[in-house]
């Protein structure tokens, strides 16, 4: 039979073996005569010393001082809220993480940027990492089957994505054997799923891994993902799917609403640009009139200011047709003009059609302007210029 | 050489029955006497020659169908291979089975005993074909698999690499000894720095100078190394099966593995 096999294709050599280790297991049931001759003793033949590893000893060892030390930490940690309470003048008893985190604030001010650098005051539970449960019982053996690759939750990952992607190609085979073709309904969408992000996937296991192990988790479920039947896994897969929630919340427009005089409008808040913060409404039908703080386009003294405003309306070739009226704060005459453009730009996307609002985007109209000004540096005229240096 | 194969396995078989009344014999004698510390058990069996009747595991006809005979080309042949070559057809090599089974029986027969005195065993491959395989069975086997990069000194350097006293395998089962055709896995020197015993799958192209217990043959065919996989499950099953026999404990998570291994592969 095998020979005849030989030349044929792997799946018949599959089967061959299949065939093999069945026979395997079949002769070490009926020939191997201890298996059979099992007769359960009362006694047992043979007993074993009970033995505990150098390996688990040294856990067990481990584990007592870090019980130990956090017994001590823990103990300074109730001292300390106790001062603190004392020295608020609030009862000791029901004083809380949160009136410690008051204390600490009112106490210890600190003008540092980073809040993680501030004093604070916490359990040592939040302070210290959690002690790592041991991976192995007391003879030593590890609990997991790739335990000695250092990484075995990610390596069960990968096994994992291999064994769903071979229980796809199996079906895949068999479905074609009978004619049936993949349920296109039912193909898994990836347009708004993004792979999980690195660091995400390492909370998730627990293990930091390479960037080159990133790729190589990515590349297998992209695999997965391509086969005609993926959606059979489906619930495998969206364990590593991520939503992209905000790209596409920032893809939906709003619709405009109505006001008393029957006109459609809308109002977009925060529109920012350097210091300054507007809202902007824009209403439709309008007649071009501009509303800032209560002044018409004059409000601005600068010509380029207001270019700025009114090149969304011209760009969509709105100009004219509607009304903007704007509250705007903070900043000087080009941020001011910068978040009211932004705000324009933004409100209008309800106003005209999807091929615009992209050509909008491409122009740059629909994006944030991150930049602020630029600190002046030591030794140095500006931010940027240096003083005037001659050599001799 | 086909005939070759028939007398062997039929002497083989001659044998198997003639050490299947010894065993038989053998353990005859505790059930009356007092409970005996296993490490007693241990020793003595080590006298058998065959105790966990790995023999009758395979036959010289099994290896050929699983084409375990293929060797590389003829140019790439290790010198330290050449006591093992049967002779070479169209610029192949092909291993000479009866003397690939007796090693492999011999390799058996140590990791049944490893198995039996509760040694962690470790499955290594580092050819991608085969990895998924290879860690399906080790975990079938309740054993270990490392068949990714080894990183240096997991071995060597264990307690730093792991963050902890860490215990090493006992027993390195390398289905293939190479990394890529160049050059040899890391892993077979450091077990042998560390005293570790090696059983290997070599390939006309390796060096067997490291391994514990060599055992010539193809390492690159699915079809062989699912073979060597499934050897090597069963006999680890076995002796482990003797041992908790032995100690009289249920074998309860021992159905659990078989009733496991049987739904796998109904599918």
């Amino acid at each position: 039979m095998a020979l005849r096999v030989l030349g044929l294709n792997l799946i018949k050599n599959n089967i061959n073996l299949l065939q093999n280790a069945c026979r395997i297991n079949a002769t070490s049931t009926t020939q191997a005569p201890y298996c059979n001759q099992v007769t359960v003793h009362a006694a047992p033949a043979a007993v074993q010393k009970q033995k505990v590893s150098k390996a688990m000893k040294a856990y067990l060892e481990r584990a007592r001082e870090n019980d130990e030390f956090m017994k001590t930490q823990d103990l300074d940690f109730q001292i300390g809220k106790r001062h603190l309470a004392n020295m608020m003048g609030a009862d000791p008893e029901t004083f809380t993480q949160q009136d410690i985190d008051d204390a600490i604030s009112y106490l210890f001010p600190s003008g540092l940027f980073d809040k993680r650098a501030r004093p604070a005051m916490k359990s040592p539970d939040e302070v210290f990492p959690a002690r790592k449960a041991a991976e192995f019982d007391e003879t030593g053996r590890p609990f997991h089957s790739m335990f000695y690759t250092g990484k075995p939750n990610f390596f069960q990952l990968l096994h994992d994505i291999v064994e769903e992607t071979n229980k796809l190609y199996d079906l895949e085979e068999r479905m074609l054997r009978r004619g049936n073709k993949p349920d296109e309904n039912q193909k898994i969408e990836m347009a708004g799923f993004q792979m999980l992000p690195k660091d995400q996937l390492e909370v998730k296991l627990v293990e930091t891994i390479a960037d080159i192990e990133y790729s190589n988790f990515v590349s297998s479920m992209e695999r997965l993902i391509a086969s005609p039947f993926s959606y059979k896994s489906k619930n495998f897969i969206e364990r590593y799917l991520k939503p992209l929630i905000d790209q596409s919340k920032q893809l939906e427009v709003p619709k405009p609403k109505i006001d008393e005089q029957g006109r459609q409008y809308i109002t977009t808040y925060e529109c920012l640009r350097k210091t300054a913060r507007a809202d902007v409404t824009v209403r439709m039908p309008g007649t071009g009139k501009i509303n800032i703080n209560g002044k018409d386009i004059s409000y601005f003294d600068v010509e380029q200011c207001r270019e700025q405003l009114l090149f969304p309306l011209q760009f969509s070739g709105l100009l004219g047709k509607v009304d903007v009226e704007a509250n705007v704060a903070g900043g000087g005459s080009s941020g001011q003009s910068g978040a009211i453009r932004w705000g324009i730009a933004m409100s209008l996307r309800s106003f005209v059609d999807q091929e615009m609002i992209e050509s909008m985007r491409l122009a740059g109209l629909l994006t944030r302007d991150y930049r602020r000004r630029e600190r002046k540096k030591f030794g140095q005229e500006g931010a940027r210029r240096k003083y005037t240096w001659k050599k001799r | 050489m086909l005939r070759k194969s028939f007398n062997l396995s039929r002497f083989g078989q001659l044998c198997g029955l003639r050490r299947l009344q010894n065993t038989q014999a053998a353990p005859a004698v505790t059930p009356e006497s007092e409970a005996e510390d296993i490490s007693v058990i241990e020793q003595r069996i080590l006298k058998h020659p065959d105790y966990f009747q790995v023999h009758n595991l395979f036959t010289v006809r099994d290896l050929f169908n699983a084409r375990v005979h293929y060797g590389h080309k003829e140019g790439s042949l290790d010198d330290r291979m050449r006591p093992y070559i049967y002779g070479n057809r169209l610029g192949h090599l092909i291993f000479d089975l009866d003397k690939t089974a007796s090693h492999l029986r011999d390799a058996l027969n140590i990791v049944a005993h490893i198995a039996f005195r509760d040694g962690i065993i470790l499955f290594f491959n580092r050819n991608a074909l085969n990895a998924h395989m290879v860690e399906q069975k080790a975990r079938e086997a309740g054993e270990f698999s490392h068949t990714r990069f080894w990183r240096g000194g997991i071995f060597t350097n264990a307690n730093v690499q792991f963050g902890a006293v860490t215990r090493l395998p006992d027993l390195c089962i390398f289905l293939n000894t190479q990394n890529n055709v160049l050059t040899q896995h890391t892993a077979v020197r450091d077990a042998a720095k560390m005293a570790i015993p090696t059983v290997g799958i070599v390939d006309s192209n390796c060096n067997p100078n490291l391994i514990t217990y060599p055992v010539p043959g193809n390492d690159d065919s699915p079809a062989a190394v699912e073979l060597y996989c499934n050897l090597f499950k069963e006999a680890i099953l076995r002796g482990k099966c003797k041992r908790r026999e032995l100690l009289g404990l249920p074998r309860l998570d021992e159905e659990a593995l078989k009733s496991k291994v049987h739904g796998k592969r109904t599918k």
